[in-house]
């Protein structure tokens, strides 16, 4: 099965190397963000509760995560375009492990994101974030960006499977990315919210993805709230890649 | 080399895409699975190559059970399916390296494998350029390339040269018959192209409504249409048409009627006799024949005969239930002739053919003045008619 994995898993790391500016796509929107965000709030925000000396230092975590959730919540579009050229069936036909094609495509999509989200992480820098850099912090970051990266992947190959079709996953992406996106602690802290909105950001999975990447890379590094963070984005991948591998079993008809 | 009995497949919609299939394939051998669109070829290779599962009967690959042992049916097997399934981003060499990656293949052996395939299907030049800028023939060549890796005795070709222009098609003949004589591989293919069964395959089996119909050689299939076809175009709206077909159909030297749209084939030992008679016949009928040609018998006219349609008509007509075609188009068209005179063979054979011609004669008129679009009973409530039947019973052998 690892074997089966990796192989697929180079299938698709050459096929994104050879198409290299539609990952510099996905990076256009996280970066006017980081850009417009920190420019229009600069004066309104003087004193972010948690952590950090600007409004910049508070957000770049949250650039982060909405890199990862725009970068990886369309994984399943190729998916289903897999299945209609006939790629997914040539895969089935062989005796290559089920669960690896799964999985090769949701720890593509993840480690893109992870790539990605390095890049956005440069620019932030450039621009003047004060980040806790060091290689510790950096790692546990990113192994909470990949972790959120893996479920939402894996959520949107599970959707691609159930739906079959390309427009209605889309619209689902496009209607799950912004209100998760704001109803997270990722632009705005929690005293600031409305009591529904933080009893909201409690149960989305967005936020724990926020603060854990907060906690190591902003301010003094909170190690329990990266712990807690990071716990609940291993259940969140655990749970949204089973759900995902479940439903591709399922395929057969 | 496949033992398939009884094979039954139900959509989720409750279609039965395959309905009590049985099949024989035997080692070495290139069998060809002729049917129109729908008539469920690509099904019935889904469930032989593992991709469905099937509702009843056993199936039966290379010596093992596609329900228990699906892995062991996989590494014996490969498949060519319809959409070409290589990755058009990947070079042709990285393709078949995945491929053999995928069977588990050893990294020696699988460089071995692709320097073969490339050189026997001469893609050498070719084979470190991606594929998207490989030409359709090339691409087949490809496909057909990967599906060989890891040599196995079985190969399922789904419409191996759809889409492909005639030369790239006869060039992948020779290598599909090359494969087979030199290389003692099996083969299950599909097709809609009759000259491509015909050309092809040692035997043919023609399935129509996800049944097979008849299985034989490409020659004793033709041989079982003896004679030549007459076929006849005239208007037919013309109230003379009941009285003719019937007086073909009394002819003893006529061996089968069949009605295809607006034309009528007429199957007899000697054509060149048969011709003027017909063009008699038609006068003293006061019929006017538009046009008349006279045919050997070719796969085409296999296919009617088991099916009741060309696989053209076939083909175009996929999906469209006979009244769409002339609903609200005040009659006239092909489908409606083609139902009545089903209903009129439906009761020639209930009530044998020595029933008055005169009762014939208003039946048929009745059947055709009806433009509602419902169709009446017939008035003795003998025949059942029902509007869902096979259309094999469209032509009717008169047992010889």
């Amino acid at each position: 099965m690892f074997a089966d994995t990796w192989h697929l898993f180079l299938k698709y790391t050459k096929i994104s190397l050879r198409m290299p500016m539609w990952t510099l796509f996905t990076l256009i929107q996280p970066l006017l963000w980081l850009i417009i965000f920190t420019q229009l709030f600069k004066n309104f925000v003087q004193a972010p509760p948690e952590g950090g000396s600007s409004y910049m230092d508070f957000f770049v975590p949250g650039v982060l995560v909405m890199t990862a959730l725009f970068g990886s919540s369309w994984s399943g579009v190729s998916l289903l375009r897999e299945i209609t050229a006939g790629t997914v069936d040539k895969m089935l036909v062989s005796p290559v492990s089920r669960v690896s094609i799964v999985l090769s495509r949701v720890m593509h999509s993840a480690v893109q994101v992870v790539i990605q989200t390095l890049i956005i992480m440069l620019v932030a820098w450039l621009f003047g974030a004060t980040l806790n850099l060091g290689p510790i912090n950096l790692l546990l970051a990113m192994i909470s960006i990949f972790l959120l990266g893996v479920g939402l992947a894996a959520l949107s190959n599970g959707f691609a499977i159930i739906l079959q079709r390309e427009e209605p996953l889309v619209m689902i992406g496009n209607l799950m990315t912004l209100p998760l996106m704001f109803l997270s602690t990722a632009m705005v802290p929690k005293p600031f919210m409305p009591s529904w909105i933080e009893t909201i950001s409690l149960i989305n999975p967005i936020t724990y993805a926020v603060e854990s990447v907060r906690a190591v890379l902003v301010g003094t590094p909170d190690m329990s709230t990266y712990g807690f963070g990071a716990v609940i984005m291993l259940v969140f991948a655990g749970v949204s890649l089973a759900w995902a591998v479940n439903a591709f079993n399922g395929l057969r008809d | 080399m496949i033992q398939v009995s009884g094979l039954t497949k139900i959509f989720e919609d409750g279609n039965k895409a395959i309905d009590d299939l049985s099949l024989e394939v035997k080692q070495g051998e290139i069998l060809a699975l002729l049917g129109p669109n729908g008539a469920g070829k690509t099904t019935a290779i889904r469930v032989l190559t593992t991709l469905s599962g099937f509702d009843e009967g056993e199936v039966e690959v290379a010596g093992h059970n596609v329900d228990r042992e699906p892995e062991a049916v996989r590494c014996t097997i490969g498949l060519v399916a319809q959409q070409t399934g290589v990755d058009y981003f990947l070079t042709g060499r990285e393709n078949l390296v995945l491929q053999g990656h995928m069977y588990r293949m050893k990294k020696a052996d699988i460089e071995q494998r692709i320097k073969e395939l490339a050189t026997y299907f001469e893609l050498d030049s070719a084979l470190d350029r991606q594929v998207m800028t490989y030409s359709g023939g090339m691409r087949r060549k490809l496909d057909i390339a990967t599906a060989l890796i890891h040599r196995p005795k079985l190969l399922f070709l789904d419409e191996p040269t759809l889409g492909l222009d005639i030369k790239s098609r006869q060039n992948l003949w020779q290598y599909i018959d090359k494969l087979n004589k030199e290389q003692d591989l099996t083969i299950l293919l599909t097709t809609h192209y009759l000259e491509e069964a015909d050309h092809l395959s040692h035997r043919v089996a023609i399935i129509n409504q996800g049944k097979i119909q008849v299985v034989d050689t490409p020659e004793n299939l033709k041989n079982a249409i003896h004679g030549d076809s007459v076929i006849l175009n005239f208007d037919s709206e013309s109230p003379a048409v009941g009285e003719f077909t019937y007086a073909l159909h009394e002819d003893p030297d006529v061996n089968d009627v069949v009605w295809q749209n607006d034309s009528l084939h007429v199957y007899v030992d000697n054509g060149g006799v048969a011709v003027p008679k017909f063009v008699r016949l038609a006068e003293e009928n006061g019929l006017v024949i538009n046009s008349l040609s006279l045919a050997h018998p070719t796969l085409d006219d296999v296919f009617l005969k088991y099916t009741g349609t060309t696989l053209d008509e076939a083909v175009e007509e996929e999906g469209d239930e006979w009244w769409h075609q002339w609903a609200g188009k005040g009659g006239g068209g092909g489908g409606k002739w083609q139902k009545n005179w089903e209903q009129w063979q439906d009761k020639l054979e209930e009530t044998g053919s020595d029933e008055d011609k005169a009762d014939w004669q208003q039946q048929w008129q009745q059947w055709q003045g009806n433009d509602d679009g419902s169709q009446s009973k017939p008035t003795d409530g003998t025949a059942n008619v029902d509007s869902n039947k096979q259309p094999q019973s469209a032509s009717q052998n008169k047992g010889k």
